[in-house]
């Protein structure tokens, strides 16, 4: 059996076994759908549907989206089956206090990378193996040493650019987006009731997808994420007008790794920057 | 529509096409491989520009009558309190789409529904009255595609000024529809040639139906309230990408953007996906989770649309399906609705 064919077996038997002995209300892991170019969020809640659950290459999804959203907290105790890179974004909800541990059942995955060429992230990824998950499926997988320099290539290259260049290079991207906030709604950090884009009273950003609403969205998007970003990669996967977002949250995250030797998601206790108080920061101002 | 007239094209009828509009100072459209390797709609002065081979574009025609954004008018307040309004002033030059899809321009009859519904929309009119469309009947559809299923065909000719049956060696026949594609015929010159009496259309690529629309809504008349909303809505996350995607999509929200004293009012896009679309003020929501959004944008496809206007809101182009970003299935979800 491949590889990805031992993994969908210890996933829908620790799916199994956790429904059939209620220790969670449902599974959240991947199914195909035949014709989709990826595979599917699926929601187990018996024991018999968990045949559905897959793990192949096509598992680009970070499920842990769906850990703040209402109708999968009605359920109960959630499991969720995550790779080390969505673990990631579910440290940041147990940080953030989004989300209790007690509340989640984590079925971590040994995953070697995704996509067929590999996903850029899957190349320069640091956590093939997750840690601190309930269950672990599949073999251990050797973790390649990440220099600091492969980190943040999309960022590098833009920034290597001189900044009318850039300025060009943005409002042009830019200028497509339509505003449908499938960048937003798939991230698992943007779990705010009311994003800013919402609060209109007054209307603290345009929401007309002209360059200068568009910029402004963004950019509030962009910070909003800074030190908290895990680099996913959801954003630009779903955006259906290819804005490569990736390239933005990389700069803030660059900005934060060079100023506070942070980086988000590795760990649920971090002290992340923006939540926490030092005499130690540098006062050149905010980031 | 009047009565159809069938025609031959020469191999060139596209170059002549480019040209000769071009050469009138007309606007011509048609589907060109985009910087991210999509193909969709752009400006052409070239039949070089034109892709030959695609399935459809990335977007629909929509946003060329809706725009996303789109400026109604303008307005400042003078010194003596007076308010100065200046509605925005319309493209009235020519314009000529090629090589839409047959789905895309069936659309075009439900905006012409609302649009034209208690009040002539003059914004959206004006963009209608300009354009001519000159379609591609399809020959191989793909596989999200399920216009067939929805009433249309991979070479429905509703709303086509002209619809293109393209042939391997570039050559084509076209059929006639209105006086607008007459005028494209013209302009063609002698790249056509009035087929022979007894020519007879291709037959159309097979596509199988997916669903029954009619059976989708005796379950839709009867099911307001059902699990399947919360069921088939757990993966869905809200976002808009369905509907900005939706040739047949066409809510939108209306906002003053100003400064001290001036502004501009603005027309944009909304979708009944997101939760504000429906909050009230007070902070009431009558559409309160996903499952009820999810809900109401497949009751207005399949039956507020159809008992309001007699037609499906929905042309079977596949977009919503193959770009949602976790997979929600639209075609599933319908053949699911007629298996209850």
């Amino acid at each position: 059996m491949s590889a990805n064919g031992t993994i969908t077996q210890a996933l829908r038997e620790a799916a199994a076994q956790m429904l059939s002995d209620k220790k969670v209300g449902v599974v959240i892991g991947y199914g195909r759908d035949e014709g989709q170019e990826f595979s599917t969020p699926v929601f187990l809640r018996k024991a018999e549907e968990v045949e559905r659950l897959v793990f192949d290459d096509l598992c680009f999804g970070n499920l842990a989206v769906y850990l703040s959203r209402p109708a999968i907290r009605k359920m109960g105790k959630t499991g969720i089956v995550v790779k080390g890179c969505d673990l990631r974004a579910v440290n940041v909800l147990l940080r953030e206090n989004v989300i209790k541990r007690e509340d989640v059942l984590l079925i971590g995955v040994h995953c070697g990378g995704l996509g067929e060429p590999r996903l850029p992230k899957c190349l320069v990824c640091e956590v093939h193996s997750p840690t601190g998950c309930d269950v672990v499926v599949g073999e251990a997988i050797e973790q390649p040493e990440v220099k600091a320099e492969q980190r943040y290539t999309k960022a590098d290259e833009i920034e290597a650019k001189p900044v009318e260049q850039r300025w060009e290079f943005w409002q042009k991207q830019l200028s497509k987006c339509i505003r449908c906030y499938a960048c937003r709604q798939v991230c698992p950090l943007c779990y705010c009731k009311r994003c800013i884009i919402e609060k209109n009273t007054p209307q603290w950003v345009e929401t007309s997808p002209h360059v200068r609403g568009n910029l402004a969205w963004h950019v509030a998007r962009a910070l909003h994420l800074t030190g908290r970003c895990v680099g996913c990669g959801e954003c630009e996967r779903v955006c259906p007008m290819d804005i490569p977002l990736g390239a933005i949250n990389q700069k803030m995250a660059k900005v934060v790794d060079e100023r506070f030797g942070f980086r988000s998601g590795f760990s649920a206790e971090d002290e992340a920057p923006f939540t926490t108080f030092s005499t130690e920061d540098s006062e050149e101002g905010i980031l | 529509m009047g009565e159809q007239k069938l025609y031959q094209a020469s191999a060139n009828w596209l170059k002549s096409a480019v040209d000769a509009l071009c050469a009138a100072g007309v606007e011509v459209l048609a589907p060109t491989q985009t910087d991210s390797g999509k193909v969709d709609l752009a400006r052409v002065t070239s039949s070089e520009q034109v892709i030959g081979s695609y399935a459809n574009t990335a977007f629909p025609l929509k946003r060329l009558f809706l725009p996303m954004s789109e400026v109604l008018l303008k307005y400042e307040k003078g010194e003596n309190g007076d308010v100065d309004l200046e509605p925005e002033s319309a493209e009235a030059k020519e314009l000529v789409i090629l090589g839409c899809r047959p789905c895309d321009v069936a659309a075009l009859g439900m905006l012409d529904k609302v649009f034209q519904w208690d009040y002539s929309d003059v914004a959206y009119q004006q963009k209608r009255d300009r354009t001519t469309v000159v379609s591609l009947a399809c020959t191989e559809p793909s596989p999200e595609c399920f216009c067939t299923s929805v009433g249309g065909s991979p070479q429905g000719s509703e709303q086509s000024d002209v619809l293109v049956f393209g042939n391997a060696d570039n050559t084509a026949l076209m059929q006639v529809n209105t006086a607008k594609g007459e005028k494209f015929i013209e302009r063609l010159a002698d790249a056509v040639t009035p087929a022979p009496e007894g020519t007879k259309l291709p037959e159309p690529a097979e596509l199988e139906r997916k669903f029954n629309p009619q059976k989708v809504k005796g379950w839709l008349d009867d099911n307001f309230e059902s699990d399947f909303w919360v069921e088939n809505s757990l993966g869905c996350l809200g976002c808009g990408t369905c509907s900005y995607l939706c040739p047949t999509c066409h809510c939108f929200d209306i906002v003053d953007e100003a400064s001290w004293n001036r502004g501009q009012r603005r027309r944009n896009w909304d979708c009944c996906s997101f939760s504000q679309f429906t909050l009230h003020a007070s902070g009431h929501n009558p559409r309160p989770n996903q499952a009820a959004r999810y809900r109401q944008r497949l009751m207005h496809k399949f039956k507020y649309f159809p008992e309001r206007f007699g037609l499906l809101a929905c042309v079977g182009c596949g977009r919503c399906l193959k770009n949602c970003a976790v997979g929600q299935n639209l075609i599933a979800d319908l053949a699911d609705i007629e298996s209850r």
